[in-house]
């Protein structure tokens, strides 16, 4: 019994002197897989080209957690974060915009001013809120744009994820107002299990990011948001100023991603992961060696 | 004092959305609860007088396994049965709720003194009467702290209804998680904290009365 106790002291010991390791690199995402997987990729990408150390913490909340995390200086990098972030209440009086390169000038600027974060250009995909459709209602009355939707809104169910129902500028609210429609029912889930439910012709209409392999694989169809009301979610990798002076090194690495993966690239690299079930990490590998990345 | 009157702000702005966000909360939470209890309770009392064990270890294992299922593989299991909304949420946490009041209820009428059941025998109960005018409400401050333990526990999981369209207080969290809102974090947490309290304390007072003092 000592010797056990004695052991999982030590253990407990040797875990929180790991932690204390100046020379790792701490990533952080949130719950969705395109993070992960370009958590995995820069994971690699520094361990090919330096000899530091990174260690990767999955599944946060969500992106406010990871941008109030590196700032108590916890996490040093996000894997991913997205322009339209910059509207989620971080910064007074900012005005809301749809247009992409503004919003990403926003964020840029914003968060270098306030948090001293590098806000690197976009990696080259988007995974922006969408009102996708389940194939159903595209082979009844096969709707082309939102508006579209109006004169059958109030037969239609709708499943959304868990903050758009209360998001102040782009969320259920100002989307009544703009489009002037409402739907039958609205419910707000996890975004996994909103794919079950259309698959289990529980729902007709998601808000759907726009990455997610699942809408091409259910064979739905996304609207065009013809009175361009969605904002633009360009993902960028985030690092703050200190890891970057540390360590020159990493930001070469976060450069070389900058407009690498577009995305329909992303959204195959999501179904490797989600629907054919294979590893975050190989598939961030394999990934790099087909492209050339690694030796 | 600016924050004060913007959070009155906010809930003056937002007061009927919140209020449906917090009847759906007491709606979803009691029910499973009270769902539970009617089923976990008889259950335990006829666990606790039968002689047949492999009828126990099979209701206590699989109570057990219920408790152990993570939440969101339950919710996803359940959406081709049950749909979304209501129904899978309230199921998963009648689910969650029966263990331990079926622990409790068992180990209540268990404890009672057999002398005790003796001398109502002896004064010619029924087994009936026993069970109903001495085992229950001896047993009862136990099956109580059972019903209260899983209520307070209750309440706070029903937060999860949220990711399978059920809406409730979890609604409002998650929501002021996903867009960096302190305000929304606030109000779910701090009104199903006032819920549980309010709860176990009008359960408190029912045991009182109850119960053999």
């Amino acid at each position: 019994m000592k010797k056990l106790l004695f052991g999982s002291l030590v253990g407990m010991m040797l875990l929180m002197s790991a932690c204390g390791n100046s020379k790792q690199i701490e990533i952080g995402t949130q719950t969705y897989t395109d993070p992960k997987i370009m958590a995995h990729i820069i994971e690699t990408l520094i361990e090919d080209r330096t000899d530091l150390e990174v260690n990767i913490t999955k599944d946060i909340a969500a992106s406010p957690q990871i941008i109030s995390s590196m700032e108590k200086g916890d996490l040093d990098i996000a894997a991913t974060l997205f322009s339209g972030e910059v509207y989620n209440n971080h910064f007074d009086d900012l005005e809301f915009t749809t247009d992409p390169e503004e919003t990403m000038k926003k964020a840029q600027e914003g968060f270098k001013e306030k948090y001293n974060f590098k806000w690197y250009d976009s990696i080259g995909f988007e995974n922006a809120y969408a009102i996708a459709v389940s194939q159903d209602i595209v082979e009844q009355y096969d709707p082309q744009t939102i508006s579209d939707l109006k004169p059958i809104s109030d037969k239609l169910r709708f499943g959304t994820d868990t903050s758009w129902l209360e998001r102040p500028n782009d969320g259920y609210r100002a989307f009544k107002k703009k489009y002037d429609m409402s739907f039958k029912e609205a419910r707000g889930m996890e975004v996994r299990l909103m794919y079950e439910a259309i698959e289990n012709d529980e729902l007709d209409v998601i808000t759907a990011y726009t990455v997610d392999p699942q809408i091409r694989d259910l064979n739905m169809k996304i609207l065009e948001d013809n009175k361009n009301f969605f904002p633009p979610y360009d993902a960028s990798v985030v690092a703050t100023q200190k890891v970057l002076e540390e360590h020159p090194k990493v930001d070469k690495v976060l450069q070389e991603l900058i407009g690498s993966i577009d995305t329909e690239t992303m959204s195959g690299l999501i179904k490797k992961v989600d629907i054919e079930g294979k590893e975050a990490k190989k598939v961030a590998e394999n990934y790099l060696k087909e492209q050339g990345y690694l030796e | 004092m600016e924050l004060v009157t913007e959070y009155i702000q906010f809930w003056q702005e937002r007061f009927s959305t919140i209020m449906s966000y917090f009847g759906e909360h007491i709606f979803i939470s009691l029910l499973s609860v009270f769902l539970g209890a009617i089923v976990a309770i008889p259950l335990g009392i006829y666990l606790s007088k039968t002689t047949n064990n492999t009828i126990q270890t099979i209701i206590f294992n699989v109570s057990n396994i219920f408790q152990t299922i993570p939440t969101i593989a339950l919710l996803a299991v359940m959406i081709p049965l049950l749909g979304i909304g209501y129904t899978p949420a309230i199921t998963a946490l009648f689910l969650y709720s029966l263990l331990p009041i079926l622990r409790n209820t068992y180990s209540g009428i268990k404890s009672i003194n057999p002398e005790v059941i003796e001398s109502a025998k002896g004064m010619g109960y029924s087994s009936l009467q026993r069970l109903w005018k001495i085992e229950i409400r001896l047993a009862f401050p136990y099956i109580m702290s059972g019903v209260r333990v899983t209520t307070v526990y209750i309440i706070s999981w029903t937060t999860l209804a949220a990711v399978i369209g059920a809406g409730g207080l979890g609604g409002l969290i998650l929501s002021g998680l996903g867009f960096n809102d302190k305000f929304y974090i606030f109000t779910g947490t701090f009104l199903a904290l006032i819920l549980a309290l309010l709860t176990d304390l009008t359960l408190g007072k029912l045991e009182k009365k109850v119960a053999y003092k």
